[in-house]
């Protein structure tokens, strides 16, 4: 019965559109208290779930749902002190659509239904455009505008390639539900041609969603519009729930025997988006787009690890968890710095360890974390994916993702320079705070404890996904 | 009668493709919407009530909702015309008709048949998608892209009418409500762009990018 | 036999067709109009004239309309007319009487090229242009019918026991061949809004300027290639669209003749509703009958077998 205090938080986002501004951030703070607790519960007992033809807690939907929650909590904490500072003139419409973003995600991270993942990643896009959107200027219109269209149409690919997996199941005559878990039962018997087309469709439509190279251009708009807050659940809960799909999928392909295939497609998209997320992090002048960038980064690090199996798989698990956690305190101090100078661009920041000493030590952090130095868990799980990238054979891929590593840390050290250390002028507009640092230190020592301490169920849940992985891989 | 309904949905793409007027391609995607959602009346092998209130909703919303929607945001626009599109009108014509022999060709690759004998449905369904992603890239004026994304979603309903009757009636209800509701916010920017750029133009839309 | 009445009466009668087609201009107009008669006067009236010929032209001037009256008296004998058998036909005569009619076409613009003008010279480059984009979606009508018979005759393709048509309820593409028929045929014959035949405008006539230095006889055999024109593409539009009733039934003689005059009628109406095109736009409405003409085909190649 667990799953139904999903509809509560549904209903919690939808009342904050017709109530008092005040009663509606209360609401809002509700609604990611009770989320915690349906997780925790969830965790403690998977089994209790009412919609149970539909939803199904599997172990990598119960990762992404933690990250999703614990986040979603930082980012509250965080929100309140910003939307204090912002005097938002439509603040209903900031916490009523992430409520609604947050209920969207967790039916993601919980649906077992094909088509119903679906409906759930494209509520997430419909959910989240009027964040974007919500400062009304040309530029977020743009970047909504993007959004919107290049999210749907991918996503609109998406639909068609789950139609194909279900295609490929009419065609040989077999009647089962249509959920993940059926699907994964009777993998060898689908046609193989058809789960073929399907997989490509799904890796285009979802990879959009996901921010993999080339269709990602929607995704440094959409970061650098959004607002800070709006931004870090962006890059830290959506795109993971994207690449749940797709990582489901590519399950059902590597039990019918089409694991090469698939897992081909997965390197060859991570490593373009790497490729692009280097090049274009060497020349940027806007540091909420450098973060932007990162994230595709990230997403293809991760489709990578996932395409090359086995222990590197087992790294990208890890990489998404630590992924999420740092890149989203990152997100949330670029805040800081766009409230104290009043500008996204690079060039028009600077001096920040005299300015902002503590929002600067947490953007250098995080810059390490990101970048893949001990002692954040990103080192960790680079290094698990090179190992298992060695371990099969896959030496010269493995050369070409080291070196664009380099490039893309290169890129990112030259910025986050200049940002910390450049000569800067003038005062800053609205000093740092501790409401707007507090989680950021958190979600960043959560990163480290998770690298040097093991904690028993998360370490089953991880292996747990890595025997699936091992046993697939060989 | 299916293969009617059908070639006249996609004679209704190739019509989307050849007219300048944004006002007669709503009209033309409107009554596209209402081919496509009444078509299950004649492949449905039985007709139950679920059936009736599925096309009934599909019909409402397709044919009737968005289009009086988008009907509403054009009043509200100056621009009835699309002027200089970036491949031209005979060309997309022509475009048009040679996506329809590659889909032929594909669907005659494929060989669906599964619960029922009309061979039409996946090529017009591959024809209706792919030339509603060609609107999108085709034509500069943000409506005609938000119409290329029905036409496409039309053509998904299309593929998605090959499937056996699976019982989906509720996750369809989902799907039918995210395309209304994205249409909608959609709708919402348009307005918001208009107001902000006088034009609804998407190559004014270009200040955000790299290099 | 009776298909030699049946060509005799459709030829005799084609010039009170086009009056019907007249008349109905009028009646939308809001006139009375002329009387049906009226082409028969015309014609009367301009054979017992003597014929004018410009020093400027040449021996081809003098049979040019000739030679195109003869091509298409020719191509009406192929065409079984109301599912009779025709007068004349073997396969491949379909090509034959396209390129007839292409022959004729060529002569009347060598004629308007022969006298010299520059206005009959700009018609008769119009009239190329746009008869050329017309023939390819004639071509195009021929490949789908092709398709269904694989036989090139139009005998074959219309004649009671091996029927195209309309009617016929797997055909479903074949009402789209329909109005692209009806589309070449406004433009084969110089029909608004392709072309306006009362217009005396020279800068947007294309088919009236050619003729401008025909006089007396020579103008009342082009008045009547007109008019065999005419009847030629409106029969094989109607063999196309009328109701047949089973084989060798004298209902099918009733059906046709209804169906052509309803197809002079739609004419007048389209000749009534809708403004000449700006000479630019002709171009656009070729396109869209060739892709209507084309998207019929590659369906009826696609599935209607």
């Amino acid at each position: 019965m667990t799953d139904l205090v999903l509809i509560i938080i549904f209903l919690n986002g939808l009342l904050i559109f017709f109530t008092s501004i005040k009663f509606g951030r209360y609401l809002f703070f509700s609604s990611g208290i009770m989320h915690l607790i349906m997780t925790i519960a969830l965790i403690l007992n998977s089994q209790n779930i009412y919609f149970n033809s539909y939803l199904k807690c599997t172990y990598e939907g119960l990762v992404i749902l933690s990250i999703i929650s614990f986040l979603f909590l930082c980012i509250i904490f965080y929100s309140i002190s910003y939307l204090k500072e912002i005097q938002l003139s439509n603040e209903r419409i900031f916490t009523g659509s992430m409520v609604l973003f947050l209920s969207a995600m967790t039916l993601v991270s919980l649906s077992d239904n094909i088509i119903l993942i679906w409906v759930a990643i494209e509520a997430t896009t419909l959910s989240s455009a009027p964040l974007i959107f919500i400062h009304k200027s040309k530029k977020s219109l743009e970047a909504t505008w993007k959004y919107i269209l290049i999210c749907s149409v991918g996503i609109a690919l998406a639909l068609l390639g789950s139609f194909f997996v279900v295609l490929s199941m009419d065609i040989k005559g077999i009647n089962c539900p249509l959920t993940y878990t059926d699907f994964s039962n009777i993998a060898n018997l689908l046609d193989k041609k058809l789960l073929k087309a399907a997989f490509i469709f799904i890796l285009v439509g979802y990879g959009t969603k996901m921010g993999l190279a080339p269709m990602h251009t929607w995704l440094p708009d959409a970061h650098s519009e959004a607002p800070g807050p709006a931004s870090a659940l962006l890059s830290g809960a959506l795109l993971n729930c994207a690449f749940l799909a797709i990582y489901k999928t590519n399950k059902i392909l590597i039990l019918a025997g089409l694991g090469n295939f698939s897992n081909k497609l997965l390197i060859i998209f991570g490593i373009i988006s790497i490729f692009i997320a280097a090049t274009f992090a060497l020349k940027q002048s806007d540091y909420k787009r450098l973060l932007a960038y990162s994230s595709i980064e990230n997403m293809g690090i991760i489709a990578f690890g996932t395409g090359v199996g086995g222990l590197a798989a087992y790294g990208a698990i890890l990489h998404l968890i630590h992924h999420s956690l740092i890149k989203s305190s990152l997100f949330l101090t670029s805040q800081n710095y766009l409230f104290a100078y009043g500008s996204k661009l690079i060039d028009k920041v600077g001096n920040g360890i005299k300015l902002m000493p503590k929002s600067s030590i947490l953007f250098i952090a995080g810059f390490f974390g990101i970048s893949g130095f001990p002692p954040f868990g990103i080192f960790l799980s680079e290094f698990l994916i090179i190992m298992g990238t060695l371990k099969q054979g896959l030496y010269s891929v493995a050369i070409i993702f080291i070196m664009l590593l380099i490039i893309v840390f290169a890129g990112f050290a030259k910025y986050f320079i200049r940002i910390i250390f450049n000569n800067y002028d003038g005062n800053i507009k609205i000093p740092e705070n501790f409401q707007r640092l507090l989680p950021q230190y958190i979600l960043l020592a959560v990163s480290i404890i998770l690298t040097f301490f093991t904690f028993d169920f998360i370490n089953s849940y991880i292996s747990n996904i890595q025997i699936y992985s091992e046993v697939l891989h060989g | 009668m299916s293969n009617l309904i059908l070639t006249l949905t996609v004679l209704m793409v190739l019509f989307c493709l050849g007219s300048s007027r944004l006002l007669s391609i709503i009209y033309l995607i409107a009554f596209q919407g209402f081919l496509v959602s009444v078509l299950p009346f004649f492949i449905n092998d039985k007709i139950t009530i679920s059936v009736i209130l599925f096309i009934l909703v599909t019909l409402l919303i397709k044919s009737f909702l968005i289009p009086i929607f988008l009907y509403f945001v054009m009043k509200r626009i100056t621009i009835k015309r699309e002027i200089e599109p970036i491949i031209g009108y005979n060309g997309s014509v022509f475009l048009g008709l040679i996506i329809i022999i590659i889909s032929i060709f594909i669907g005659n690759k494929f060989n669906f048949h599964i619960n029922h004998h009309n061979t039409f449905l996946f090529p017009a369904g591959i024809t209706t998608l792919t030339s509603g992603i060609f609107l999108i890239i085709a034509r500069k004026k943000a409506i005609t892209q938000v119409i290329g994304y029905l036409m496409m979603e039309n053509g998904i309903y299309l593929l998605g009418l090959i499937l056996s009757n699976h019982n989906l009636n509720i996750i369809e209800f989902g799907i039918l409500l995210d395309l209304l509701v994205g249409v909608m916010l959609m709708g919402i920017v348009l307005h918001n762009i208009n107001k902000t750029f006088d034009d609804i133009d998407t190559t004014l839309l270009k200040s955000l990018r790299d290099l | 036999m009776k298909s030699l009445i049946l060509f005799l009466t459709l030829i005799v009668l084609a010039p009170l067709f086009s009056a019907i087609m007249l008349k109905i201009k009028a009646f939308f107009a809001g006139k009375k109009g002329i009387p049906l008669l009226i082409n028969y006067y015309t014609l009367i009236k301009l054979i017992q004239k003597t014929s004018v010929y410009s020093i400027s032209t040449s021996q081809i001037f003098q049979v040019g309309y000739l030679i195109t009256l003869a091509t298409t008296l020719t191509s009406l004998l192929f065409l079984p007319f109301s599912g009779l058998p025709p007068l004349l036909s073997f396969n491949g005569d379909i090509i034959f009487v396209l390129y007839l009619m292409s022959l004729g076409k060529f002569f009347t613009l060598i004629s308007a090229m022969d006298t010299g003008s520059s206005f009959e010279g700009l018609g008769a480059s119009r009239e190329a242009f746009f008869s050329f984009l017309a023939e390819s979606a004639f071509f195009m009508v021929i490949i789908s019918f092709f398709w269904f018979d694989e036989k090139l005759s139009i005998a074959s393709y219309f004649m009671a026991n091996n029927k195209i048509n309309v009617w016929n309820n797997y055909n479903f593409p074949l009402p789209l061949v329909g109005i692209s028929l009806f589309l070449i045929l406004l433009t084969e014959n110089s029909r608004v809004p392709i072309d306006d035949p009362a217009t005396h405008l020279e800068l947007t006539m294309i088919h009236e300027v050619m003729i401008l230095d025909h006089s007396g006889p020579a103008l009342a055999f082009i008045y009547i290639n007109s008019y065999l024109k005419l009847l030629f593409f409106s029969s094989f539009l109607t063999l196309l669209l009328f109701p047949r009733f089973g084989l060798d039934n004298k209902w099918n003689i009733a059906s046709f003749y209804i169906t052509l005059i309803c197809i002079y009628i739609s004419i007048g109406i389209t000749e009534s509703i809708m403004a000449r095109f700006k000479l630019n736009k002709v171009p656009k409405f070729l396109v869209i009958t060739f892709s209507l003409a084309t998207f019929a085909t590659i369906i009826i190649m696609g599935f209607a077998r």
